[in-house]
């Protein structure tokens, strides 16, 4: 078992991977996902194994360049011999190609990448790019390729580390390529019309039964790549019930918040909670509902990837200034949830005569809810991480 | 009425003035602007992006046949300084070419160098920009400049699920993009495809321009026709 | 505004006169000289390279279609002896055909050898000849004649993003680079990105010059002869 470097992502797949083992990072495009196949290099050899990178898609100079960026030394590994490069990529364009290993034709990668396999038996390889490879070559022989790399892994106790981008291609092709990998790690994008955040899953791993929770990441320079626990936003008008909702959702409370909210001023009640959901985890910050405190929504709603909008369902005089709040807070521009409170009173709307009060699109959920008696919170929950992680899970 | 942006090149905009627009380019469509070579295309491309950026909208400019230098040269030389735009951030340039004259440039908050070949790494950026853009502004424009360098760095196929991603990413955004590319230098199939991707086509032969828009509400295209000059002011269409 | 460099070709800079009053190839533009076999588009190569010389401004040549000796005597029966600049090494050259066919007989600093069948090995070349150049000059010439026998001789895409990188680490630090291909030699997808790639685009058909593309102006042409000194307008 060698560990990924990858934070978090050991604890979800039984500890380690497996020496021999194929791991498979699929992204949607846009999502970044060369740092994973680096970082997992750099570690492995700095708990002194060895490693190469196959590339086709950046010369080696630019990928040392890139490791700089993150804060590693690859040049010092390529010295000592610990890592090398197979270079597919300068031939292509016409420039010297510098790894220990070059390719001059299509057909020698199937047969250099063997090589490179056994020359770091119980390292690691890493593959950028998967998907460039299938559109140079035919996708039967990608398979056929692919076998090949991962038994002669498995003999030699090569951890094989894929990069793959998820283009359109034929979801048959996807079905096939994925399985014919020990594990797949899922790279996917929180979208509110641009990409807001990024997240990594691991949907299978033959040695184990991963836990597949989401888990938002961003790549930093130098750093490489980071976890971070997303930040939900908990807004609405005065009286709608955001306390109430907060805690009903929450399940803990960390030090952190209590960190977070020294930097407030006392008087004002803030909502700070933590909610744990089928391993979904995020923390929850609930805003102040009076108008005397919008100043602080700007702040509040920084870096939030999704928020909550609390309504008293029962009244609408409310609604205008509920609309007030999403602009505020940004939640235009974020993936949100109406939560149309209060339907237990008397003369509450209906989810549907809310959304025409408040000229609201068709996209955006508004979940029925009164919260007092933990009606509808749940459904908010999950309607809220659908819309974030869509059906990944 | 169908709501438009102004393309800022002089003459176009009136010459499609329609019953159901007021003339100018869809906004939030997709166009291709092609042709054979040296017709005009970048500099249609430029023109569009500057007066985006004269009128407060802010551009993703993904650069692939020339350095962002280079660009930025070219662009001078009718008179269109950009330096301010980059210097308040409401241009963000994707330099996807200077990498391969073998100087390193070094990335700023809107200015990110990336390769040709390295697709993902090209859609990474584009996602980042469209991010960064659109929180400048939800009325922001993206011109691609061009598919060329594209093509002959990447196998076709590629390019395209390349560009299908990219004009997926810049529609969600709700932006108006321009893409330029030369004509005949890929498989008529794969050409055909190509133009069908888009919202609108422009046609550059170095004397007429072509324009071609498909609108949903529509059936049929509508098509406009007129002859144009590149003049020290950039293209100027003819009214007719 | 754009700079201009004389072509080496009088007649030619009066045809491309622009608004400004200049006339010649556009400084630190690419340029593409095309047309049938035998029109002059060496003689043209030859010019532009010669009158660089003349005015200090060095130049990188890549000859691909003849060896250095057979250059020399080219030059030199159109009345344009180069021997005094490959001395003082104003003149660069990449030689791709003396390897195979006559034996590289003077090899040094500025004079390398290079093999057409290894397209990067000449873009190696490339970039140590831009690296010696640019070192000491802000500005200088540089003549790739010609595109035909490297896409005759190697898989025509890579030839292409190899003339692509070409331009660019010319372009990229001050450099005129032309380039000549003859016409119908390559695929006509191939020859149309070829002309998408530059930003001038020069045609010799045998009678008439045609400037089918320049930066700042219009398309001209004129008719032209060959003549003792080269071509004449």
């Amino acid at each position: 078992m060698k560990k990924s470097h990858i934070p978090k992502l050991d604890d979800f797949i039984g500890g380690g991977i497996p020496e021999g083992s194929s791991i498979l990072f699929c992204a949607v495009p846009g999502v970044e996902c060369e740092a994973f196949g680096y970082q997992i290099l750099n570690g492995i050899i700095e708990d002194g194994h060895k490693g190469f990178i196959f590339t086709n898609v950046s010369e080696p100079n630019d990928i040392i360049y890139e490791f700089n960026q993150y804060g590693w030394n690859l040049e010092k590994y390529l010295e000592e011999e610990k890592a090398f490069f197979v270079d597919g990529s300068s031939n292509f364009i016409g420039l010297p190609p510098t790894g220990k290993y070059s390719i001059n034709e299509l057909s020698q990668i199937e047969g250099i990448v063997l090589k490179a396999i056994d020359d770091v038996s119980n390292g690691v390889g890493v593959i950028n790019n998967l998907s460039t490879l299938i559109d140079y070559l035919e996708e039967d022989k990608i398979i056929e390729i692919l076998d090949k790399w991962n038994k002669r892994a498995k003999a030699n106790n090569t951890i094989l580390v894929y990069i793959f981008t998820k283009w359109g291609y034929e979801q048959k092709l996807i079905n096939t390529i994925k399985n014919s990998v020990d594990s797949i790690v899922s790279l996917t994008s929180i979208e509110e019309r641009v990409i807001i955040g990024q997240g990594f899953m691991v949907t299978s791993a033959s040695w184990t039964k991963p836990q597949n929770n989401m888990v938002l990441f961003f790549v930093l320079q130098p750093g490489g790549v980071k976890i971070y626990i997303p930040k939900i936003l908990v807004t609405g008008p005065y009286n709608a019930g955001k306390s109430s909702f907060v805690k009903s959702i929450s399940k803990r409370s960390v030090s952190v918040e209590r960190m977070a909210l020294e930097k407030f001023p006392t008087t004002i009640a803030m909502d700070i909670g933590h909610v744990d959901h089928n391993g979904f985890v995020a923390d929850i910050f609930g805003t102040p509902g009076q108008e005397r405190f919008d100043l602080m929504l700007d702040v509040l709603s920084k870096e939030a990837v999704g928020a909550f909008i609390i309504v008293d369902s029962s009244a609408p005089q409310t609604f205008a200034r509920a609309k007030e709040m999403i602009n505020k807070t940004h939640a235009k521009a974020i993936p949100k949830i109406i939560v149309a409170n209060k339907q237990d009173m008397l003369g509450a709307l209906s989810p549907e005569q809310i959304r025409e009060a408040m000229k609201l699109d068709k996209n955006i959920p508004i979940i029925p809810t009164t919260i007092t008696e933990n009606i509808g919170v749940e459904k908010a929950l999950d309607a809220l991480l659908k819309l974030l992680y869509g059906d990944t899970k | 009425m169908i709501k438009t942006i102004e393309s800022g090149i002089p003459g176009f905009d009136e010459l499609t003035v329609s019953e159901i627009t007021k003339g100018g380019i869809p906004e939030k469509s997709s166009t291709l602007i092609y042709g054979p070579p040296k017709t005009g295309k970048s500099i249609f491309c430029n023109q569009f992006t500057y007066h985006g950026l004269l009128n407060l909208e802010p551009c993703l400019y993904v650069t692939t046949d020339h350095g962002f230098k280079q660009v930025q040269n070219n662009m001078m030389e009718f008179q269109w300084f950009i330096q301010n735009y980059i210097q308040n951030q409401s241009l963000y340039i994707i330099d996807g070419i200077s990498q391969l004259s073998g100087k390193k440039i070094e990335d700023t908050n809107n200015i990110k160098s990336s390769f040709v070949r390295n697709s993902s790494d090209m859609m990474v950026k584009i996602g980042i920009g469209t991010r960064f853009v659109y929180k400048k502004s939800n009325h922001f424009r993206s011109t691609l400049d061009s598919l060329n360098t594209l093509f002959a760095f990447n196998p076709q196929q590629m390019v395209i699920r390349v560009l299908n991603a990219y004009l997926r990413r810049i529609t969600e955004a709700g932006g108006t993009s321009i893409v330029a590319y030369t004509e005949g230098i890929i498989n008529p199939n794969t050409e055909n495809m190509l133009k069908s991707l888009f919202d609108n086509t422009i046609k550059l032969d170095g004397q007429n321009i072509q324009i071609k828009s498909h609108f949903e509400e529509e059936e049929e295209l509508i098509n406009y026709k007129s002859t144009y000059k590149i003049t020290n002011k950039g293209i100027v269409v003819k009214k007719e | 505004m754009i700079p201009r460099i004389e072509s080496g070709i009088p007649e030619f800079d009066e045809l491309t006169l622009s608004e400004s009053g200049m006339g010649g190839i556009p400084e630190n533009s690419s340029t593409l000289i095309y047309g049938p076999p035998k029109t002059g588009k060496s003689i043209f190569s030859y010019q532009f390279t010669y009158q660089g010389l003349s005015n200090d401004e060095p130049c990188l040549y890549i000859t691909t279609d003849q060896g250095l000796n057979q250059l020399k005597n080219n030059m030199f029966d159109f009345q344009m002896p180069i021997e005094k600049y490959i001395e003082d090494k104003t003149l660069f050259i990449i030689d791709t055909t003396s390897n195979i066919s006559e034996g590289m007989q003077t090899k040094t600093e500025t004079i390398v050898s290079s093999d057409i069948n290894n397209p990067t090995d000449i873009m190696v070349k490339v970039g140590s000849g831009v690296k010696y150049i640019c070192k000491k000059y802000p500005r200088f010439r540089s003549v790739l004649d010609s595109s035909t026998t490297l896409l005759a001789y190697n898989d025509t895409m890579l030839i292409l993003r190899v003339l692509k990188a070409y331009l660019m680490r010319v372009n990229g630090v001050g450099g005129t680079p032309i380039i000549t291909y003859t016409e119908n030699s390559a695929d006509i997808m191939i020859e149309t990105m070829l002309k998408s790639m530059v930003d001038n685009i020069i045609k010799l058909d045998g009678k008439t010059v045609i400037v089918e593309a320049m930066k700042g102006i219009g398309k001209r042409s004129a008719k032209y002869k060959i003549k003792d000194h080269g071509i004449i307008l």
